[in-house]
């Protein structure tokens, strides 16, 4: 490398990265600014976006019931890809590249898609989408991959002769999952929820197809605000969203590390 | 050891058919939701796609080719479908020229570096879809940020969202960070060993990168190109945001025919027709890439 590529390679790297990160801290910003558009510079700093969001009865019901909705989600996409995974890693063998591909495949389809197919599908079988289930359902198909993937990467790593000096040390199946195999797999198991939490909470197609009166989510409440309105009570509300986000991989850095969230060690 | 001795023991082969027996229940979970709401769904979408359109109820239970006449006969399908692989075909295209600097340069950073860099990558991810549509929204807007700057240093202002041009810009920011993974680990299995062994032979930096570092990257260029293809195909939120009405793509007109014209045989085999296409797109492609992959092996 000479001087010159030494300079225009950091300088275009810094560029880019300013152009994935700007639309981002743009609606921050947004929240925060007194005026109904942002322009520089800036007229003030007001919370009256804020105001305006914690006071909006539809925001606040999609805020919760989201909250609600990942929470649910998560807990049931972590047991369901944690006990998957461990069939996969330690018990399949003809079938271990069928499964994992099997388990991984609602990744590959398109949301939108598979939005549909579950929408039509959930009234084929009488069920329709009030009452949250076919929400809940397609959520959970999105978001168990992640597990899935994350204790894997965990699990193939790890000595199973720990697991059978336990069982012959006396200790029950039981036992030895809960005192051996979870604190090993731990990593795996939280940086897998906490993406299906941030997943679901986040998920836009599977929602608005599936959404039912009175189960309205954040992503999608916002979304039809914007097709109507373009004022920063939409920022304010994106700005709680990424916060809780933030929050919620700030836990896992306390609790795994962060590095366990992208899936090594 | 003695311990283990003094546990009760079972013949090995009995252990080792039940605690298989048993595994099996850990599995069933997992297959019985990807059974019952993944297979089936799609198998009812494609049997739908079959059925006759109704008025009073979803569909008659008779069977019939014309939703796929429809979809097929119908010019102004076509067009939305060309229109839908033209985005996805230049946006993979474009986050591959972007994104390739911003790889290498990751991949050659000491790994503190890298390790931030790939944060700031993945941050974007992180933060919904329709957050991110919003804030180009607020950049873009006739009175936006963009547009002042475009103003102030005399270009002028430009109508920069809702049309085509928003959602360029939509969809090459929400599917870079894809593109700068695949292209990272591809480069970071690049030993810059053999960079040095090139320029010290005398080759120039643009003959070591198309005679080296390019071809031993395919595979992330591949994988890239693939994923961010197939993800643009799909895109909602973007079109629909970012192209305000005046941008119609395939997904946006599949949508309409389900949750605005309650046509769910024809929804379901325009669904079918795109899922077609695409697959039979990324198979003409990875068919090209092997056989460039070969002619560099």
């Amino acid at each position: 490398m000479n001087a010159r590529t030494r300079f225009i390679l950091p300088t275009y790297v810094i560029l880019m990265f300013t152009f994935l990160l700007a639309p981002i801290v743009i609606v921050v910003l947004a929240a925060f600014n007194a005026g109904e558009y942002l322009t520089f510079p800036p007229q003030g700093f007001s919370l009256r976006w804020f105001e305006n969001f914690f006071a909006s009865g539809p925001f606040m019901r999609a805020l919760g019931f989201s909250l609600r909705l990942a929470l649910s989600v998560t807990f049931v996409a972590t047991v369901l890809g944690t006990l998957a995974s461990l069939f996969v890693v330690r018990h399949a063998r003809r079938l271990r590249d069928f499964l994992r591909l099997a388990f991984i495949s609602p990744l590959a389809f398109p949301s939108i898609l598979t939005g549909i197919a579950l929408l039509i599908y959930f009234y084929a079988i009488g069920v329709g989408t009030s009452g949250g289930v076919a929400l809940i359902v397609g959520h959970v198909l999105v978001c168990t991959p992640f597990v899935f993937i994350s204790v894997t990467s965990v699990l193939v790593r790890f000595d199973t002769s720990i697991e059978e000096a336990s069982r012959s040390l006396g200790a029950g199946p039981f036992t030895t999952f809960r005192r051996v195999t979870l604190p090993l797999i731990k990593g795996g198991v939280v940086s897998g929820a906490v993406l299906s939490f941030i997943t679901s909470f986040d998920q836009f197609p599977l929602s608005l197809l599936l959404s039912g009166i009175g189960t309205t989510t954040l992503p999608v409440q916002l979304f039809d605000y914007l097709r109507f309105s373009f004022d920063p009570t939409a920022a304010a509300a994106s700005t709680v969203s990424v916060v809780i986000t933030v929050v919620a991989v700030i836990l896992t850095e306390r609790f795994v590390g962060l590095g366990s969230l992208y899936g090594d060690r | 050891m003695n311990t283990a001795a003094s546990a009760p023991v079972q013949s090995p082969r009995d252990s080792k058919r039940t605690k298989d027996r048993r595994s099996w229940l850990l599995l069933l979970p997992g297959l019985v939701v990807l059974f019952f709401f993944f297979v089936l769904p799609y198998a009812n979408m494609l049997y739908i796609s079959f059925l006759t359109r109704a008025y009073d109820e979803p569909y008659y239970h008779v069977a019939t080719l014309d939703n796929y006449v429809n979809v097929m006969t119908d010019g102004f399908n076509w067009e939305i479908i060309g229109l839908t692989f033209w985005f996805a075909i230049v946006t993979a295209a474009a986050t591959l020229l972007l994104s390739y600097p911003v790889a290498y340069f990751m991949a050659r950073s000491p790994a503190r570096r890298k390790g931030a860099l790939l944060a700031l990558v993945l941050a974007p991810l992180l933060v919904g879809v329709v957050v991110r549509s919003y804030g180009w929204m607020i950049l873009l807007a006739d009175t936006g940020l963009v547009n002042q700057f475009l103003s102030w240093i005399g270009i002028g202002s430009q109508r920069l969202m809702y049309n085509q041009t928003g959602v360029w810009i939509g969809l090459i920011h929400v599917y870079m960070p894809f593109m700068v993974i695949s292209l990272m680990n591809a480069l970071a299995n690049v030993d810059p060993e053999l960079e040095k062994a090139s320029r010290s032979l005398g080759a120039s930096a643009w003959t070591t990168f198309w005679r080296i570092v390019w071809p031993l990257s395919l595979p992330g260029v591949a994988a890239g190109t693939v994923l961010v293809f197939v993800l643009a195909v799909s895109a909602y939120v973007i079109p629909s945001l970012l192209g305000g009405y005046n941008v119609l793509t395939a997904p946006l007109l599949i949508v309409q025919a389900v949750m605005d014209l309650f046509n769910w045989p024809l929804g379901s085999a325009l669904a079918m027709v795109l899922f077609a296409v695409t697959v039979g797109a990324i198979a003409i492609f990875n068919r090209i890439m092997a056989r460039a992959m070969k002619g560099v092996a």
